[in-house]
Formats: C-alpha cells, sequence, structure tokens
C-alpha cells in the first residue's frame, strides 16, 4: 500500500510506554482510504494503546501519526482529541448512563455547531441506519449489549471522520449477535467510504473484516497483508498459530523436480507444492506448517488416530505421525475411531525454515508455483 | 449466610430485636415521649431566641464547610482518580490523614499552628484572624470533611465516571472543558449530592470543633448549647431546651439522610463491561503543586505545631532545638489522664467487640428483617452523639448514671452501624455456591458458617471491630456528656484541659492519642489493601 498522499491513516516509527515500560516500539502502519484494516493480537499485545495513541488519548514518546493526511501527532505538535477526527467505537461501548440512544448520537453533531434540530434529525437517520431508531429515547441501561454497540457505532459515524478505530467492539457480545454486527459493520462501511481500524484477538473476524490483517505482538507488528496472505503464508509459527488451527510437522527435504518438493515423513514420501522460507537443499530437515484443510484422510502416508471431534458439518481429527502430531479436518461425520491406524495425504504445507527465524521481510519462494 | 436453623435462630432473633429495643428504639422513644409531655408550645418557649440563635449558627457554618469540603474533595478526587502512577498515590495518603485526627485534636493543632500565640505568630508575627470564632469553626470542619467528601467522590468516580465516557466525548468532539461539563458533572451530580449530605450532617453534628474554637468567642451551635444547657444548667428551662434541639436535630438528620438515600447512586454502572482504566499519565503539575500545599497548610502544619508544642520546655518558646524536651508527656499521664487512658482504652474494646458480635448476628437475618436493621443502625449512627446523649440518659439516667456502662450503650448505639454495614455488605458478596459446595460437601450449616463463612469475613470482621475501636477512641461528643466522677475518657480529660489551661500539657496528651488513633488506623488500612482479604471491603 504506497497511497501515502490519500491515506487515512499513516503512522511512522510509533513508540509508546508506560512509566518506563515500552508498550509500542516503534511502529509503522497505513490504512488506506476507505480500507478496513483489523488489528490482531492477544491481550496485551498493544492494540487499545495503539489505537488510544491514534485517537490522541494518551501521549506517544516518539513517532508520527497522519489522519487523512494531516500530522495530528510529531515530534513538535500534537493535536487534541476531539479536533483529530476519528470516530471511535468502545469495547465497552461507553454509552454515557444520562443520554439516551439520540441524545448520545447527537453529541458529536451538537460539538460540531449543528443546531439541534438538524443534530437530531442527523441523529435519527444515523440510528435508523443501524436499525435501532425505535429505541432512540432509551438510556444504555434499558438497551441490551447488542443494541448499546449500535448506538455506540452509530456515535462513531456521527462524526463523519475519514477513520474509524473499532477496539474489539463485539467481544462482549454472543456469537450469532456478532455474526450480525459484523456483517452490518461491514455493509456500513462499504457505503460511507470511511476507513477502519478493527483491532480484535479473533482470528475468524479478523479474516472475515478486514482487506489486510496486521499482526501485533508484544508491541510490534510481525505481519501485514491481506487475509489469505496471513493465514497461508504466515511469517513464523507464533503467527501461524495466532492465525488459525496450525500443525507444524519436521519433515526431511529430499529433492525438488517439475513437480514439486519431495519430502520424507517418517518412512514415508510425499511429493507436494511447497512455499516458505528459507532453503530447500537436499538432506535438510525443515519444519512446515500445515492447516487443518491442507491434508486429508486416504492416501500414502501412515497415521495413528489420537483424537476425534465430531462438528456437526465436519470431523476434527488428531493424528500422530512420524513428523508429529498433526490436525485434519474432513467434511461428514467421523470415519476412523480413536487407536485406529489410518492412511492420510498431505497436498500443501508451508516451510517455516530450518527452525531459525527467516530473514527480515525475505520470504523466497521454494519449488515451482 | 447460612441460615441457622431452630432454637439457635429464635435466640439470635431474641438478642438482636432487644439490643434493637434497648439501644434504640427505647432511648429514642424516651426522648419524644419528653417533648410530647413537654408539648410543643413549652418546647418553642425553651429553644427560644438563644436555641434557635444555635440553630442558625450550626446551619450556616455547616452549610459553609460542605460547600468548601465537597469543592475541595471534587478537585482532589479528579485529580487522583483521572490517571496511575506514585505521585497520586501518595495524595491519595495524604488526603486522608485527617481522618486520622480526632476533630478536637484537628481544632487544638489549628490553635497551635495559626492562633495567637501560635506557630506562625512566633514565626512571622501573622496569625489567622477569627480563628477563635465562625470562621475558624468554618475552616476546620471543612478540613475535617475533606476525606470524606474525597472518599466518596473518588468511589463515585470509579464506578459512575469510566475514562472511557470521557474518551468517547473527546473521540465525538468535545475540548476537555466541554466533556467535563457535559458528561463527568451530570453523571457526578448523585453524588455530589450524596457527598454534600454526609459531609453535612457531620459537620452539624460536630461538638469538638465549635467546642475548642468556638467558646473563646461566645459563639455556640447547636451540639454546644446541648452541652452547656445539660453540664452546667439545672434550669428545667435549660433541660427543655436540650430537649427541643435534640428533637430538632433528629428531624435534620433524618431528612437530611433520607436526601442521601434518594441521591445515592445504585452500584450498577452505565452498562456495558468494564472499560479500559486510565492510563499512566504525569499528574498536571501546577494542580499538584496546589493540592500538596493545601495538605501541608491545612494538615501538615497545624500537626506539626501540636507536636512542636508538646515538646517544647515552656510556654512561647521558639521551638529550638535547646527548647526540646520529652518531660511534657511524662507530666501529662498524671492520674487523671492514666484514668481517662484507661477508661477510652476499656469502652473502646467492649463497643468494638460487642457491635462486631451484633453485626454477626445481624448477617444471619434475611431479606427485609436485614434491611430493617441496617436502617435502625444507620438512622442512629446519622444521628448527633448530643442526641443518643441525651436519650440514653433519659432512659437508663435513673440507674446508670455517672457509670461506664451508659457511655457503652450511647457508643453501641452510635456505632452499631460502623460493625453492621461492611460486614452485611460483604456477606451478601460471598458467592452464595461457596456455601453451597461446602454443604454438598457434608458440612452442616453451624460447620460451614465456622469452616467457610467466618473465615473469608475474618478480615471484614477485623476491619469493622478497628472502625468501631478508631471511631470510640476518637468520640467526645457523648462521652463529655454522659462522663461522671471516674468515668471521663482521655478525649474528655484533654477536652478539659484544652479549657482550663496548661497547653503543653493538652499538647502532649492529644499527640498520645492521636498516635493511639494513627496506630489503630493503620492497621485498617492494612486491613483494607487489596490482598488481605478475600472478599473486597466496601
Amino acid at each position: 500500500m504506497s497511497q501515502a498522499a490519500a491515506a487515512a491513516l499513516r503512522c511512522r516509527g510509533l513508540r509508546v510506554g508506560y512509566g518506563g515500560q515500552a508498550v509500542l516500539h516503534g511502529l509503522d502502519l497505513d490504512v488506506a482510504a476507505a480500507e478496513t484494516v483489523a488489528l490482531l493480537g492477544p491481550s496485551g499485545s498493544g492494540k487499545t494503546t495503539l489505537l488510544h495513541a491514534i485517537a490522541g488519548f494518551l501521549e506517544p514518546e516518539a513517532g508520527e501519526i497522519q489522519v487523512d493526511g494531516r500530522l495530528v501527532h510529531g515530534p513538535r505538535a500534537s493535536v487534541p482529541a476531539e479536533q483529530r477526527n476519528v470516530g471511535v467505537v468502545f469495547q465497552n461501548y461507553a454509552l454515557w448512563p444520562h443520554m439516551t440512544a439520540l441524545q448520545t448520537v447527537a453529541y458529536p453533531l451538537r460539538r460540531q455547531r449543528l443546531p439541534q434540530a438538524d443534530a437530531t434529525e442527523r441523529a435519527m437517520e444515523l440510528l435508523e441506519l443501524m436499525g435501532v431508531a425505535d429505541l432512540a429515547a432509551r438510556r444504555p441501561t434499558e438497551l441490551s449489549g447488542g443494541e448499546q454497540q449500535r448506538v455506540g457505532v452509530a456515535r462513531a459515524l456521527a462524526r463523519r471522520a475519514g477513520l474509524v478505530l473499532l477496539d474489539e467492539p463485539t467481544a462482549h457480545l454472543d456469537t450469532p449477535l456478532r455474526a450480525r454486527l459484523l456483517a452490518e459493520l461491514s455493509e456500513q462501511r462499504r457505503r460511507s467510504g470511511t476507513a477502519a481500524l478493527y483491532a480484535t484477538h479473533d482470528v475468524g473476524e479478523a479474516l472475515a473484516v478486514a482487506d489486510r490483517v496486521a499482526v501485533l505482538r508484544g508491541g510490534r507488528l510481525v505481519q501485514v497483508g491481506p487475509p489469505r496472505d496471513v493465514y497461508e503464508r504466515p511469517a513464523d509459527a507464533w503467527v501461524a498459530a495466532m492465525t488459525g488451527p496450525a500443525s507444524v510437522l519436521t519433515v526431511t527435504v529430499l529433492g525438488a523436480d517439475r513437480e514439486g518438493l519431495t519430502l520424507r515423513i517418517g518412512d514415508d514420501r510425499a511429493t507436494l507444492v511447497l512455499d516458505g522460507h528459507g532453503e530447500a537443499d537436499a538432506g535438510r530437515s525443515i519444519r512446515v506448517l500445515v492447516r487443518p484443510d491442507w491434508a486429508s484422510l486416504g492416501g500414502d502416508l501412515r497415521a495413528v488416530v489420537r483424537a476425534v471431534l465430531y462438528r456437526g458439518p465436519h470431523t476434527d481429527y488428531r493424528l500422530s505421525t512420524p513428523a508429529g502430531d498433526l490436525e485434519l479436518r474432513e467434511p461428514g461425520p467421523p470415519r476412523a475411531g480413536v487407536g485406529d491406524e489410518v492412511r492420510w495425504t498431505l497436498r500443501r504445507a508451508w516451510s517455516l525454515g530450518s527452525g531459525t527465524a527467516p530473514p527480515e521481510g525475505a520470504t523466497p519462494r521454494l519449488g515451482p508455483g | 449466610m447460612p441460615e441457622a436453623r431452630g432454637r439457635w435462630r429464635f435466640a439470635g432473633w431474641l438478642l438482636l430485636a432487644g439490643a434493637l429495643v434497648t439501644l434504640v428504639a427505647w432511648p429514642l422513644l424516651r426522648l419524644l415521649l419528653e417533648g410530647l409531655d413537654a408539648g410543643p408550645g413549652r418546647l418553642v418557649d425553651a429553644v427560644g431566641a438563644v436555641g434557635l440563635a444555635a440553630v442558625g449558627n450550626s446551619l450556616w457554618t455547616s452549610a459553609l464547610a460542605t460547600l468548601a469540603a465537597v469543592g475541595a474533595g471534587l478537585g482532589l478526587a479528579l485529580l487522583t482518580e483521572r490517571g496511575t502512577g506514585s505521585a497520586r498515590r501518595w495524595l491519595r495518603l495524604a488526603i486522608l490523614v485527617p481522618l486520622l485526627v480526632p476533630d478536637f485534636v484537628t481544632a487544638i493543632s489549628w490553635g497551635r499552628a495559626y492562633g495567637p500565640a501560635g506557630l506562625t505568630a512566633r514565626l512571622v508575627g501573622w496569625d489567622l484572624p477569627g480563628l477563635y470564632g465562625p470562621a475558624g469553626i468554618v475552616l476546620v470542619l471543612s478540613v475535617a470533611a475533606v476525606p470524606l467528601a474525597y472518599l466518596v467522590i473518588a468511589a463515585g468516580i470509579r464506578v459512575r465516571a469510566e475514562p472511557d465516557l470521557e474518551r468517547a466525548a473527546r473521540a465525538s468532539g468535545a475540548t476537555p472543558f466541554t466533556a467535563f461539563r457535559t458528561v463527568t458533572l451530570p453523571l457526578l451530580a448523585p453524588v455530589l449530592v450524596a457527598a454534600a449530605g454526609l459531609v453535612f450532617v457531620t459537620s452539624m453534628n460536630a461538638f469538638g470543633t465549635p467546642a475548642v474554637l468556638g467558646r473563646p468567642a461566645g459563639f455556640g451551635t447547636m451540639t454546644t448549647r446541648i452541652y452547656q444547657d445539660l453540664a452546667f444548667s439545672s434550669a428545667d428551662v435549660a433541660f427543655l431546651r436540650v430537649v427541643g434541639l435534640a428533637l430538632l436535630l433528629v428531624v435534620l438528620g433524618t431528612a437530611v439522610v433520607a436526601v442521601i438515600d434518594r441521591a445515592t447512586p445504585s452500584p450498577e454502572r452505565g452498562g456495558g463491561p468494564a472499560g479500559t482504566p486510565p492510563t499512566a499519565s504525569s499528574a498536571p503539575w501546577p494542580a499538584m503543586v496546589i493540592a500538596w500545599a493545601g495538605v501541608a497548610l491545612t494538615v501538615v502544619l497545624p500537626l506539626l505545631a501540636l507536636l512542636l508544642t508538646a515538646l517544647t520546655r515552656a510556654v512561647g518558646l521558639p521551638p529550638l532545638p535547646e527548647n526540646l524536651t520529652l518531660a511534657n508527656f511524662g507530666r501529662a499521664l498524671d492520674a487523671a489522664a492514666i484514668v481517662g487512658l484507661r477508661n477510652s482504652a476499656v469502652l473502646a474494646t467492649a463497643a468494638a467487640t460487642i457491635a462486631v458480635l451484633l453485626a454477626l448476628l445481624g448477617t444471619s437475618l434475611a431479606g427485609r428483617r436485614r434491611r430493617l436493621l441496617g436502617t435502625a443502625v444507620t438512622l442512629t449512627f446519622a444521628l448527633p452523639g448530643s442526641v443518643l446523649a441525651v436519650a440514653v440518659l433519659l432512659a437508663f439516667g435513673a440507674t446508670l448514671r455517672d457509670t461506664l456502662a451508659i457511655i457503652l450503650l450511647a457508643y453501641l448505639a452510635k456505632l452499631w452501624a460502623l460493625g453492621q454495614r461492611p460486614l452485611a455488605a460483604a456477606a451478601d458478596r460471598v458467592p452464595g455456591d461457596l456455601l453451597r459446595a461446602a454443604r454438598a460437601s457434608g458440612a452442616g450449616a453451624s460447620a460451614t458458617a465456622w469452616t467457610i463463612a467466618i473465615p473469608l469475613l475474618a478480615p471484614v470482621l477485623a476491619a469493622g471491630w478497628l472502625l468501631v475501636f478508631v471511631f470510640a477512641l476518637h468520640e467526645v461528643t457523648i462521652s463529655a456528656l454522659l462522663y461522671g466522677p471516674g468515668t471521663a475518657t482521655l478525649a474528655v480529660v484533654i477536652l478539659n484541659l484544652q479549657q482550663l489551661g496548661d497547653p503543653l500539657v493538652t499538647s502532649a496528651l492529644a499527640v498520645i492519642l492521636t498516635a493511639l488513633v494513627a496506630v489503630a488506623s493503620a492497621a485498617l488500612l492494612i486491613l483494607r489493601r487489596p490482598g488481605w482479604s478475600w472478599v473486597s471491603l466496601p
């Protein structure tokens, strides 16, 4: 993404610390206009801190922040939160207990000196947009969690900001509500053309909502890329585990030809397409990532079933292979029981290199394709 | 708490009912009967111009002190609660220091610091004009009430005005001032009303401060008027005036408590789960400087002046090393003071132990009965000590006059709530499943109480005991009215000495009393620290 001029957000070398302890270590992040970037990381990785620095709720120690091409924080100047034109949706909704839904959404409009009547009218439109117009006269205690968060989103949209920050907006909602709110959020952003930075620790959510996913670990961005990239080509084993179910097998490279790479798994051999880090010299032992849908039952490789979990539409198996434990997912009901010896096929894998970390930014492609 | 069964339960009820009648119902009824007996006409005549002046003085000094204390409490609470960090933690502790000092000791210490012969008068030739009079009373009442206002408001900020709510306003385009005006202040309005009501009642009930600072100027409030009439007059009119003023205080106190009750915010927040806590950030330094300067001038300097006076060889000497001595402490601990110390210790220990036992019994009640008990003991806690003393004297004076027992009865009536409220709140917070798990593990009702409930509540019991103990040591209003030959408490000894003369000995005794209170309070603070109790203390 090199649309620096039109970027909705541009962070450079952002460093934040609390009482001498660094929380963000020189972070670079861009969000293009109308783009949604998911900020994925476990709790304590610095997601909320980053959002608070961008919104202006806390003062970074170093670095620059630009919103819509305007410098809002730099070495010389810092724009106060209320002048940054950034909408914020809070994890705990942060609805004011003494205001009705309508007053809440009209609040940002009143701060823009919109006359009372206009602000109320516009706020009503936004509540309609979020499907909660009939709750306009209610206070937060009279709203369910999902309804509260809709009001919170309407308030953030009322600023008509070029950028909306969402801090785990669905964290406190139950699963069906979460799915509905996510779908609505995507629809809203598509229509309004607002860029969004969406913090979450839920990988399913990140992959589903985002144009790009930024993976945060201990205050550093360890990978930024489209959802398929971070899922299929994670930067390392930690990102692999963070971005979905992952098994890591240790295999030996036997050789490469036009059909792909031949690997030895225990006493068996498998030929497959392998992308990833590091050299694929013959005889070298490497670690490969396998997602549950990259392997299937039936084939040449041998394994023993350790666990079977029937999930309805599909079944999860845990296999014990000579190269390590493997999670495998097959459609339909269970086809093998615990303790059975089964055959399986490895269709695809992603090399994590030979155990040492890959050089910064280098993701050489191995084999054809 | 598990509900004890059968005979035990009945015995518990009987004890509680007996205590409630003896300590609360009968004395207050006696007071009311005394008033009805005289009739409204004679009461009004008896109160007269003297009484009305005292009522007026109480009202306006308390109102001014309330304004000052709530304003200062709000400012300080915003300063300490809007962020974390060690600077804020230290300020929080410093603000609470006046809680450790009995109010009449604060008044005495202000005299030593800013009075005509005080520390500043000797060092820079300046003394606070009007310290002995209404202005001084308002000042010292405010200083003594700031920690109370601060505690209520700070708790309100933590519960009701989460930082995310202000952040949401800022992100909506509100300047810091607009966010404060449109979000923080409306959210805190009920908390401020509750704090103001509490401070107002406390100031109306204050006796030590007006007794020390008002007497020299001939300025009387309701509580000092009652003291004068009861202690120094045997005229029927004076006694009727006491009854009239006491009944008036009951009405005023009840009205304010009703207002507080209405305004006290419900514990639930605006809805939604907890938000992001305040971040570590340096507090604005000009505000910090003002806050520390205030603490230094209103709390630290007076206490320092008191200590220096207690250590000085003779009245009027400057506090230089060659003039310092410990001899005053030796002189102070004469026979009368030793007896006072013993009486204070006995009364405080007995009151604390019985109040905690009563509170423990109270938790075995359920539902409406528990609430009724809570209301009754809270009401007597809100009543001025002077009123309770008069009521207890009317009810038991014939048989118990001039004994420690009559003081103890009044103490229990006053301080029962201090044991009852925290324990009831904590008992409600012990998850019922913990007790059910014990029952499911084969423990009977009493085994469950002894092995699960009481160990869990032990820190709260200890805290309640210490709280009652500290308040009883502090106490001077009730004991000043009820003491007789040989039953004066240490506080009464100090108050009498203060009026008669030797400032060195008075200061030394005040330092001793404050040190005792401080030690007990320090134990209380340690108990309140997280990690020391399984159940969070209210």
